[in-house]
């Protein structure tokens, strides 16, 4: 009964000062939506990560040129050792690597009419689509024969496709790679934000890359595949034996190459995602609390303003408990007003700059709902107790 | 006739940093019930203390005060509060209305701190507010009403919890003398209907209108006239 009215009080005194009001409930609901803005980011790119994680598959390895090192002395980077032999070299040699896929990569600009845009090019085999699982979403790989005719064709990656085409279909199109003429014969669909955006890619035969584009007899990497996760060990013996071999590495030189695991290096990623996150919403929190504060202050002023106020009801039989509940219903209201201002005020944010949509998690607005709710408890307990143990007659008489 | 207030040896010092301030001394007295006493005496006399103890907003630093048989002085916080809300009537010089609230919501306050349930207090405060003779003003907030309506607001809201004890603090003393003489014409006509009102003044013709002159000075009772 008593708390219905107090709401009622709360609301119309809320009302009085509608700008002071208005300014509290700003720090909240900036403070709310900060923190839940930060947790729905976090939230997205996990999802995305994982997702590249599935299609990734745990049992791909990806090698790359690396550093020589002579008695723990780096001697020099050598970034052109990595050989199209060598990879075919290792798929037939070991008995628990079932493919090789090699890849060159290098910078490049693409060309469609006026539009032109600098990217990420990549020559690859056909096995990169299987070892991927990265099939395109409108028209086909480049075939075996394409690839031993030095063919020029190309697929795009989605951003690629964004920035020369818009919404067009590119399939049968002409672009120009580095003033060369290439058909567009794939889309591939897109794969998420990180650190390296795999959408901003265009994947051309291997033959073509190295010998018509860049004039280079060496990759960039080499993605190998192992009969399952569990032949990690074996494999990467294999690998080793295998390059350490042409290399011609003394026992006492370090490996002039790095293998990695694709998964571990993404599980990686996603540690460091979860860190940043978090320091992000402990920053976000602190601007929660500058709100909560602001409410803090609002009802100390509110209290010694109305003081006369509480002493006019002390006289006609509030009891203390009566005005401090008063007191304290208004400040939780302003923490729960300003946290569904927050909540909407995010969603909106979301919904028109941002692109998330509306998708926010239901169990973060409840979250969002009740940390509000205690904020505004907190900061209205300490004034709430200061007015209902003033004393009647002095407020009675306050000017 | 019952008797309503009875004090007892009295006693009430206000301890200024070191220095203990006499306010009341040596304070007997007793009303019964029905009675229409005005209390006189200059500033300082310790009027004020006197009916703030007699409202229990304040207690006694000794002595006995029995309010309708029930002693008061050991009473907490709370209890004391409920006496506030069921048993006084508060009418203050400066009104003390709370303002932005209706003239009904302020009538209606005491009730809500009674725990009465909305329809019926809304109804009780209706009929008080016509009682004063504020029908057509309910909705009105304080500052939308003259000196006068506003007393009768005030005393609106002392009378709705059916008090046994009205305290009229200078209930006139912000008014023209003529809204003045209709505030004490309220006063005259709730004696008659059987309330007990004790009223603090300055003005003797107002005084000469009760039945009953208790006259203070330096804190001590000098006088108490029929």
């Amino acid at each position: 009964m008593i708390i219905l009215e107090n709401i009622q009080m709360a609301l119309q005194s809320l009302k009085t000062n509608p700008l002071r009001s208005a300014l509290t409930l700003t720090g909240i609901a900036v403070g709310i939506g900060a923190v839940l803005y930060v947790v729905i980011l976090g939230e997205i790119t996990q999802q995305r990560i994982n997702e590249r994680l599935e299609s990734l598959g745990s049992n791909v390895l990806l090698i790359r040129p690396g550093y020589s090192r002579l008695r723990g002395v780096r001697t020099a980077a050598i970034y052109t050792n990595l050989k199209w032999d060598e990879a075919k070299e290792i798929k037939t040699t070991s008995n628990v690597i079932t493919l090789t896929v090699p890849t060159y990569t290098d910078q490049g600009v693409a060309e469609f009419k006026d539009q032109n845009w600098s990217t990420r090019i990549t020559g690859t085999t056909p096995e990169y689509e299987t070892i991927n699982n990265d099939h395109p979403i409108e028209g086909r790989f480049f075939s075996e024969d394409e690839l031993n005719r030095k063919s020029r064709v190309c697929l795009l990656g989605a951003t690629v496709h964004e920035k020369l085409f818009g919404n067009l279909s590119p399939i049968g199109e002409s672009i120009l790679i580095n003033s060369k003429r290439f058909t567009v014969i794939g889309l591939l669909g897109s794969k998420g934000e990180s650190w390296h955006n795999p959408d901003n890619q265009i994947f051309i035969p291997l033959t073509t890359a190295q010998e018509r584009l860049y004039g280079a007899d060496y990759l960039t990497s080499i993605l190998a595949q192992m009969r399952s996760a569990d032949d990690y060990d074996e494999s990467l013996f294999d690998i080793e034996t295998i390059l350490r071999r042409n290399h011609r590495l003394r026992p006492d030189q370090d490996n002039d190459f790095r293998v990695r695991r694709q998964d571990l290096y993404l599980s990686t990623v996603r540690e460091t995602n979860i860190e940043i996150a978090n320091f992000i919403i402990i920053i976000a929190l602190v601007s929660l609390i500058v709100g909560g504060i602001g409410v803090a202050n609002v009802m100390l002023v509110t209290v010694t303003e109305r003081t006369r106020e509480i002493g006019i009801r002390r006289a006609i039989g509030a009891k203390k408990f009566h005005i401090l509940t008063q007191f304290l219903v208004e400040a939780m209201i302003l923490g729960i007003i300003g946290g569904i201002l927050g909540i909407v005020g995010c969603m909106g944010f979301n919904y028109f700059f941002t692109g998330i949509g509306l998708n926010i998690p239901l169990d973060w607005i409840g979250y969002s709902f009740i940390i509000c709710f205690g904020i505004g408890s907190i900061a209205g307990l300490y004034p709430a107790f200061q007015a209902a143990n003033k004393n009647v007659i002095d407020a009675l008489r306050y000017e | 006739m019952t008797m309503l207030i009875e004090m007892n040896n009295v006693y009430k010092t206000y301890v200024l940093g070191e220095v203990k301030v006499p306010a009341l001394h040596a304070i007997s007295l007793e009303v019964e019930d029905n009675e229409y006493v005005a209390i006189m005496g200059p500033s300082g006399s310790g009027k004020s203390t006197l009916m703030n103890i007699m409202g229990c907003l304040d207690t006694p630093t000794s002595g006995s005060y029995n309010l309708g048989r029930k002693d008061v002085g050991g009473l907490n916080d709370n209890q004391l509060s409920d006496i506030r809300n069921t048993k006084i009537g508060f009418v203050f010089q400066t009104f003390n209305l709370l303002p932005r609230t209706t003239a009904l919501h302020n009538v209606e306050l005491p009730l809500i701190y009674s725990g009465m349930s909305s329809f019926k207090r809304k109804q009780l405060a209706m009929d008080v507010l016509e009682r004063v003779g504020l029908s057509d003003r309910i909705m009105h907030k304080p500052n939308e009403l003259s000196g006068g309506e506003r007393q009768r607001v005030a005393i609106a809201r002392a009378l709705v919890n059916k008090p046994s004890l009205i305290l009229a603090d200078e209930p006139t003393g912000n008014l023209d003398s003529k809204t003045g003489e209709e505030i004490i014409e309220i006063m005259q006509s709730l004696c008659e209907q059987g309330n007990t009102i004790i009223l603090v003044t300055h003005e003797e013709y107002i005084a000469k209108q009760t039945n009953r002159i208790i006259r203070l000075r330096d804190g001590i009772i000098e006088g108490d006239e029929n």
